[in-house]
C-alpha cells in the first residue's frame, strides 16, 4: 500500500469508513434526480408532439 | 483560419496546460498521484462530465442531430438512474474499503487472479480507447486546419502527457474544471451565434417548426420497435446498462469520483452529472439542429468532407459528381420554396396550408437525401478507400466557414480541450491501474517515492503507446468501428464480474474467474462466427459471466470456495 502520511501542504484525508446506509436526506436527493428525469422526458415528449 | 484565431487557439491551450502544470506542483506522494483526493463536489461533477465529453462529442453530436434529429438523446435517459443506483450501492463500498482502483475491490471480494484479469481487460480496452481519443479528432482537425495528421497527433499527445504525467489523478481532475468551463462557454457562444446567423424573419419557434417539418424534432419515441436503435425503452434499459458499466467499472471514471473530499462530495458530484447530462447533450444536439436550419437558407455542399469532394471532382467521375450536385441544388431550391410557404402559413395561422407545406418540405428533403446518396456513391467510385461518412465534418466545417474571427479559434480550442480532457483521464487511470493492480503486487514494500516514480513512468508509457497507436491508426481501414467492437467485447464481461460481486454474495473467486474466461471466449467467438450486432456483445458477455458464475458455484461450491477458506456457500 502507498504511504498514508499526507505530505506537508496537502489537505488532511477525510475519514473513509463513513459509508452509511442510504439516509432520508440522500433518499430525497435521489428522488429529486429521478423527478428531474421525469420532468425532462415530459418536456421532450411535449416538444416532439408540438413540432411533429 | 486567421491569425487572430491561431492566437486564440494557442492562448487557450497554453493557459489550460499552464493551469494543469501549476496544479501538478502540489503532488508529493504516490497516494496524491495515483488516487488523488480532497476534491470539492463540483470539481468531482465537472471532472466526471469532462471525462465523458470527448472531442467526438463536439464533432459528431451536432452532425448526428443534423442527419437524424434529437432521437440520440434517449441513449442518455438511463444515466440519471445509473447515478442514483451507483450512489446508493457501489460508491459507499468503494469508500469504505478505501480503494484506489475499482479492481482492488475484486480482490477483497474474490481473489487476486479475478482482480488482475479484470484490470487487464480494462487496460486493453481503455489503452486502445486512449489512442482513438487522440486519433479521431486529429484526423478531422488535420483535414480542416490543413495540418499533417502526425503533427495534430503530436500536439494533442504532448500537451496531455505534460500535465498528466507530472500531476497525476488530482491535477487531471482539477484541470478538467477550467476545461469544462471553456467547453460550455464555447458551446453557449456557438448556440447564440448560430441563432443570430439565421435570417431575420426566422425566430426560435420557426426554426423548431422547420426542423420538425424535416422530421428532426422527435426527441422521444415510445414505440416498442426493436429495429429502431434509439427509443425511450432502449435508452432506459440499454442506456442504464452502459452507464452502470462505464461509471461503475471503468477506472477513468471511478478515479474521478473517488477523488472527492468525502463520500458526500462524491455522491453530489455524481448526482450533478445525473442532473446536467441530458440538458447538456440536448444543447449540443440543438446546436446541430440550428446548423441544419441555417442550411435551409444557405445551400450546403452536397458532401461535407470537402477535401474528399474536391479530390473526386478531379477524377473522371467529375461529370457524375456535377450531376449529383445539380440534382441536390434543385432539391434545395424546391425545399426553400416549401419552407417559405410553411413560414407564411404559420404566420397566417392556417393549419391546412402548413400541413401541405410540410408535406412539400418532406418530399424535397427526400430528393435531397437521394442526391447526397448519389454523390457518396460517385465519391466511392472515384476512390474506393474514400471515407463516405461526412457527418463529423458538418459542424466543424460550419464553424470554420461561417463563424466570426476569434470564435473559430475558440471552437477549435474546445475540440482540442475535449480531446485532452478525455485522454488525460484515460492515461491517468491506465497509469494508476498498472501500478496499483500489477506493479505494486509484484514489488511490494518499496518506498512511496518509488511508487510515485513508477506511476509517472507507466503514465508516460501509456501516453507514448496511445500516440503510437494514433500514428499508425491511419494504416487500418475501419479503425473506429474495430475499436468500438473491441470495447464492446470487454465491457460486458467486466460489468458481469462486478454484478456478481455485488448481488450474488454466495459466488466465490474461482467460479467468477472461470466464468469470466469462458464468457470472454464466448464473446470473441460471437464476434468471429456470427453477424450479431456488436452492441449486443455487452449484454451477451455480462449475462454469460453472471449465469456461468452462478452455475459453477452451484455445481462445485466446495472447490470454488477453496479460495476463501471457511466461506463455503
Amino acid at each position: 500500500m502507498a504511504a498514508d502520511e499526507p505530505a506537508a501542504g496537502t489537505p488532511p484525508e477525510p475519514p473513509r469508513d463513513e459509508a452509511p446506509p442510504v439516509g432520508r436526506s440522500w433518499g430525497r436527493l435521489y428522488a429529486v434526480v429521478v423527478a428531474w428525469l421525469v420532468v425532462t422526458v415530459a418536456l421532450l415528449t411535449f416538444l416532439t408532439w408540438a413540432y411533429r | 483560419v486567421s491569425a487572430v484565431d491561431w492566437t486564440v487557439l494557442a492562448g487557450t491551450l497554453a493557459l489550460i496546460v499552464a493551469y494543469g502544470l501549476w496544479r501538478a506542483r502540489a503532488v508529493r506522494t504516490a497516494e496524491d498521484y495515483l488516487r488523488g483526493g480532497g476534491l470539492k463536489w463540483y470539481t468531482v461533477g465537472l471532472s466526471i462530465m469532462a471525462t465523458q465529453a470527448s472531442a467526438v462529442t463536439f464533432l459528431s453530436l451536432p452532425g448526428q442531430a443534423y442527419e437524424d434529429g434529437l432521437g440520440f438523446l434517449q441513449f442518455y435517459f438511463g444515466l440519471p438512474v445509473a447515478m442514483v443506483l451507483l450512489c446508493a450501492s457501489i460508491v459507499p463500498v468503494y469508500y469504505r474499503l478505501r480503494i484506489t482502483t475499482a479492481y482492488e475491490y475484486l480482490e477483497t471480494r474474490f481473489d487476486r487472479k479475478t482482480r488482475q484479469l479484470t484490470a487487464f481487460l480494462f487496460l486493453v480496452g481503455r489503452g486502445l480507447g486512449a489512442g482513438l481519443s487522440i486519433y479521431a479528432p486529429a484526423i478531422i482537425l488535420s483535414t480542416v486546419l490543413g495540418w499533417p495528421l502526425q503533427v495534430t497527433n503530436l500536439v494533442i499527445g504532448v500537451l496531455v502527457i505534460g500535465y498528466t504525467v507530472s500531476g497525476g489523478t488530482r491535477a487531471v481532475s482539477q484541470t478538467q474544471v477550467p476545461q469544462m468551463a471553456v467547453m460550455l462557454g464555447g458551446l453557449a457562444l456557438a448556440f447564440v451565434f448560430v441563432l443570430r446567423a439565421l435570417p431575420g424573419h426566422v425566430g426560435v419557434g420557426d426554426a423548431f417548426a422547420i426542423a420538425g417539418s424535416l422530421d428532426r424534432m422527435q426527441a422521444v419515441d415510445f414505440s416498442l420497435r426493436l429495429d429502431t436503435r434509439y427509443t425511450f425503452w432502449s435508452g432506459m434499459a440499454g442506456g442504464l446498462f452502459v452507464a452502470l458499466a462505464y461509471f461503475g467499472t471503468d477506472q477513468s471514471q471511478v478515479q474521478r469520483y473517488l477523488g472527492g473530499e468525502s463520500l458526500a462530495a462524491t455522491r453530489l458530484g455524481l448526482l450533478l452529472n445525473g442532473l446536467v447530462k441530458i440538458p447538456m447533450q440536448l444543447f449540443v444536439l440543438l446546436v446541430g439542429l440550428m446548423v441544419l436550419v441555417f442550411y435551409q437558407f444557405h445551400q450546403p455542399p452536397v458532401f461535407f468532407h470537402r477535401a474528399e469532394l474536391e479530390r473526386a471532382r478531379r477524377t473522371e467521375q467529375g461529370p457524375a459528381l456535377a450531376h449529383a450536385e445539380a440534382r441536390f441544388g434543385a432539391a434545395f431550391r424546391d425545399k426553400q420554396a416549401q419552407i417559405d410557404r410553411l413560414l407564411a402559413a404559420r404566420r397566417a395561422g392556417d393549419p391546412g396550408a402548413a400541413a401541405a407545406a410540410r408535406a412539400g418540405v418532406r418530399a424535397a428533403e427526400a430528393e435531397g437525401r437521394a442526391a447526397r446518396a448519389e454523390a457518396k456513391r460517385v465519391i466511392q467510385q472515384a476512390r474506393p478507400r474514400a471515407e463516405t461518412k461526412d457527418s463529423d465534418y458538418i459542424f466543424i466545417g460550419f464553424v470554420t466557414r461561417h463563424f466570426p474571427v476569434g470564435l473559430v479559434g475558440l471552437l477549435v480550442a474546445v475540440i482540442f480541450i475535449a480531446a485532452m480532457s478525455a485522454t488525460a483521464a484515460a492515461l491517468s487511470a491506465l497509469g494508476s491501474t498498472t501500478v496499483v493492480d500489477f506493479y505494486r503486487t509484484w514489488r511490494p514494500d518499496r518506498s512511496d517515492a518509488h511508487y510515485l516514480g513508477a506511476g509517472r513512468l507507466f503514465t508516460v508509457g501509456w501516453g507514448v503507446l496511445a500516440m503510437l497507436f494514433a500514428a499508425f491508426a491511419a494504416l487500418l481501414d475501419n479503425l473506429i468501428q474495430a475499436v468500438n467492437i473491441l470495447g464492446s467485447i470487454f465491457y460486458g464481461p467486466m460489468l458481469g464480474v462486478f454484478l456478481v460481486a455485488f448481488f450474488f454474495r454466495r459466488v466465490r473467486g474461482t467460479a467468477v474467474f472461470v466464468a469470466l474466461l469462458v464468457a470472454q471466449a464466448l464473446v470473441v467467438l460471437t464476434f468471429a462466427l456470427t453477424a450479431i450486432g456488436f452492441l449486443w456483445y455487452n449484454v451477451i458477455g455480462c449475462a454469460a459471466v453472471v449465469g456461468l458464475a452462478l452455475l459453477l458455484q452451484a455445481i462445485r461450491p466446495a472447490a470454488s470456495s477453496l479460495t476463501r477458506p471457511g466461506a463455503a456457500a
